[in-house]
């Protein structure tokens, strides 16, 4: 059973296409990445996935059924653009969004005391959402998108703003909810987040899918060209024939190899005049596949 | 429904336990009782302790006239009398008035002939009461010279021009004749016509005021994928409109107990004696919450094409302009509340609170014209409802900028 299912979706406003065309799947269990530069389309997706807008032609389906808004009541939404009510206390907002999901006024005030003590917050409960930081009101609306213990879970930018210690709590977090079976959209534009959490992404520019797929899938469509090494002593052997494009960072090398260029000859050159500390030929990162998809001519 | 429901309490709970509730529930009506009171109380002494000068030609009218206006109690004015005057006289009391050792001069000249001439010279050019009153006080004066000529008696001839006082009655359309006070009436029709129209103002702004706070902390975004556009804007109308019905509830209580005191009774006496009928009570709330849906449903979709309260104000004149029409009608209707204009602005639905406010303290219209206006009325607010949620629908979601006039159209038509 598909939890999302996007149908070549078309929307435009009045002189441009926002998203064109585009079709997805997402499974229970899965961490989908929508990605794609500022601008690209992932936020006008989204607002279609929950009938926020309604696309100009296309079909959405979610929990296997036609859109309509009683499937709502099974999505949680974090958007991009965080909002709260300032002047009230965040035990009663998290009870009003509980609400508003369809929770009884008792479950909905359980559920957020026993969240906010997951993410340790709970200190914060009986206090009014302005007196609180950035970072604290963004686990509250990240608590209030859960509550009604959604099957679609929708995070738009979920980690801005916030300091390592509480990306990483929130992180892990969302990987145990895809554990319990829950189907995850992340949408973002930094693709070393999604890298290490998403199973499947869809890269869009300029309102299409430009790639999409499992993460797997899409890496090993790519050749293993890109060298890191970290070294010491003469940087000379970045200068190698082999090489299309390197970066040195004291000691501290990424490179491109040509098409075809040969890592072991490369690898023979450098330690012919430096001392080889690491030398690991990788995958190319999704910023780099996302690169080469659009030819460097994305939105932002 | 239900999340209409819990958005309007969470929207009546915010606003009832915030300052500003407290202080316009409390201060309003006290400001309001202050400017009256300062208006009424000022008003009493206008004109009065004046050092008035008496310059005529004939001695006799000089002391009637003088008679006249020391028999006047509310004026309280020093008069010195002049008789006969002379034209140094005259410039003896310019130079008086010059260094106001005196307050005002009344020349009176040709006092044997049919048409004697009067002047009054003043250092202030406003002081029409003085004006009024010496005017006055020279006519009766000229009457009894001319009684009291023909051989009546001084005392005779003073009660003969004190004239009579008219007392007034109304007769009710169910035959029921009523002792009236025209003032009084006005007074209670204009009270109550300004609470209403500053209600309806100040809960229509909150609405407005709330959507564009809302849309700045972009709360919407979250919102709107839990609840019907529709709904949110329906929570939001009904939640504040019944903050303002609580408002007005705790008015005509603290109102209830307060003139059921003893102290009330006394001051509530002649102009004062206003009286509030079971069906002014009844309608008052009535045309409070159309008023308020139809001027607070326009003001939320034009709050969601703004980005700022700034940009908000640019459409104040529209939110005042029936206000200002109301009271502007105000004359022609406590004078003839039955004409057609009066009917017209009261069934018309901007101007309709407000006016049959103003007709029913002078006349109880009819059932039919009630009906027909809050027919009207919430008609209206339907109309107004379908072109806002229009606009509310793709405002909230706008940010950036202030729509433009035809951008606002567009969103009419696509959504």
């Amino acid at each position: 059973m598909a939890i999302v299912e996007l149908d070549r979706i078309t929307k435009a406003y009045e002189n441009k296409v926002a998203v064109k065309e585009l079709s997805l799947r997402i499974e229970p269990g899965q961490m989908f990445g929508l990605l794609g530069p500022n601008g690209a389309g992932k936020t006008s997706s989204i607002r279609m996935m929950i009938g926020i807008t309604m696309p100009d032609s296309g079909t959405v389906k979610l929990f296997n059924r036609n859109f309509d808004r009683t499937s709502l009541e099974h999505v949680g939404y974090l958007p991009e653009e965080r909002g709260l009510y300032k002047k009230m206390k965040v035990i009663e907002q998290l009870a009003f969004f509980g609400q508003l999901h369809g929770l009884t006024a008792h479950d909905a005030h359980a559920r957020a005391v026993s969240w906010a003590k997951r993410l340790e917050i709970d200190s914060a409960l009986e206090k009014r959402t302005e007196e609180l930081s950035k970072g604290m009101q963004q686990k509250i609306q990240f608590i209030g998108s859960l509550l009604h213990n959604p099957g679609l879970i929708i995070m738009d930018e979920p980690f801005s703003g916030l300091d390592p210690v509480n990306a990483k709590l929130l992180e892990q977090t969302l990987l145990e909810l895809k554990d319990e079976g829950k189907a995850i959209i992340f949408s973002t534009h930094r693709m070393d987040q999604v890298e290490k959490l998403c199973d499947s992404i869809c890269l869009i520019n300029h309102g299409e899918a430009v790639v999409s797929g499992k993460v797997r899938d899409i890496k090993s469509r790519y050749e293993r060209d890109h060298v890191i090494v970290e070294f010491d002593g003469s940087a000379e052997f970045l200068k190698s024939s082999e090489i299309a494009e390197a970066s040195n960072f004291s000691g501290h090398a990424e490179i491109r190899l040509k098409p075809h260029g040969d890592a072991q000859k490369l690898l023979k050159e450098a330690s012919a005049v430096a001392t080889i500390y690491r030398f690991e030929l990788v995958e190319p990162s999704l910023e780099e596949i996302f690169i080469r998809a659009v030819g460097g001519k994305a939105d932002a | 429904m239900r999340n209409m429901l819990l958005v309007a309490k969470r929207e009546y709970l915010e606003q009832v336990r915030g300052r500003a509730f407290k202080m316009t529930t409390f201060g309003l009506p006290a400001i309001f009782a202050a400017i009256l009171a300062v208006g009424y109380f000022s008003s009493l002494g206008i004109g009065s302790n004046r050092h008035l000068a008496i310059a005529a030609d004939d001695p006799t009218l000089a002391q009637l006239l003088r008679s006249r206006i020391l028999g006047n109690k509310d004026s309280k004015a020093t008069v010195d009398v002049i008789a006969p005057a002379s034209p140094a006289d005259k410039q003896q009391l310019v130079d008086e008035l010059r260094t106001k050792s005196l307050d005002g001069v009344l020349w009176v000249e040709d006092s044997a002939s049919p048409q004697p001439k009067a002047t009054y010279m003043a250092p202030s050019a406003g002081d029409f009461i003085t004006d009024a009153r010496l005017e006055s006080a020279l006519n009766k004066a000229l009457v009894d010279e001319h009684l009291i000529k023909g051989g009546m008696e001084k005392q005779q001839a003073e009660q003969i021009s004190k004239g009579v006082d008219l007392a007034t009655y109304q007769v009710k359309s169910d035959g029921s004749v009523i002792k009236s006070n025209a003032e009084a009436s006005f007074w209670k029709g204009y009270v109550m016509a300004i609470l209403l129209s500053m209600t309806t103002m100040i809960y229509g702004m909150n609405v407005a005021r709330s959507i564009i706070q809302e849309k700045t902390s972009r709360i919407f975004e979250v919102m709107l994928a839990i609840a019907k556009p529709s709904d949110l804007l329906a929570g939001k109308l009904v939640g504040v409109c019944a903050v303002g019905l609580t408002q007005i509830a705790i008015w005509l209580i603290a109102a209830a107990v307060l003139l059921a005191t003893p102290l009330a009774a006394t001051i509530m006496t002649g102009n004062l004696a206003i009286h509030i009928s079971a069906t002014e009570a009844i309608l008052f709330p009535v045309y409070f919450v159309l008023g308020y849906l139809l001027f607070s449903s326009l003001f939320a979709g034009l709050a969601a094409t703004c980005e700022t309260e700034q940009e908000l104000q640019m459409y104040m004149p529209l939110a005042a302009a029936p206000t200002w029409l109301s009271f502007a009608l105000i004359v022609l209707i406590m004078n003839d509340s039955n004409s057609v204009w009066s009917v017209a602005a009261s069934l018309f639905p901007p101007t309709a609170p407000v006016i049959m406010f103003l007709r029913m303290a002078s006349e109880m219209p009819p059932v039919w014209q009630f009906v027909v206006s809050i027919g009207l009325l919430a008609l209206s607010i339907v109309a107004v409802l379908w072109f806002s949620t229009k606009l509310y629908r793709i405002g909230i979601l706008m940010y950036g900028k202030r729509a433009t006039l035809p951008e606002i159209f567009r969103w009419i038509r696509y959504s």
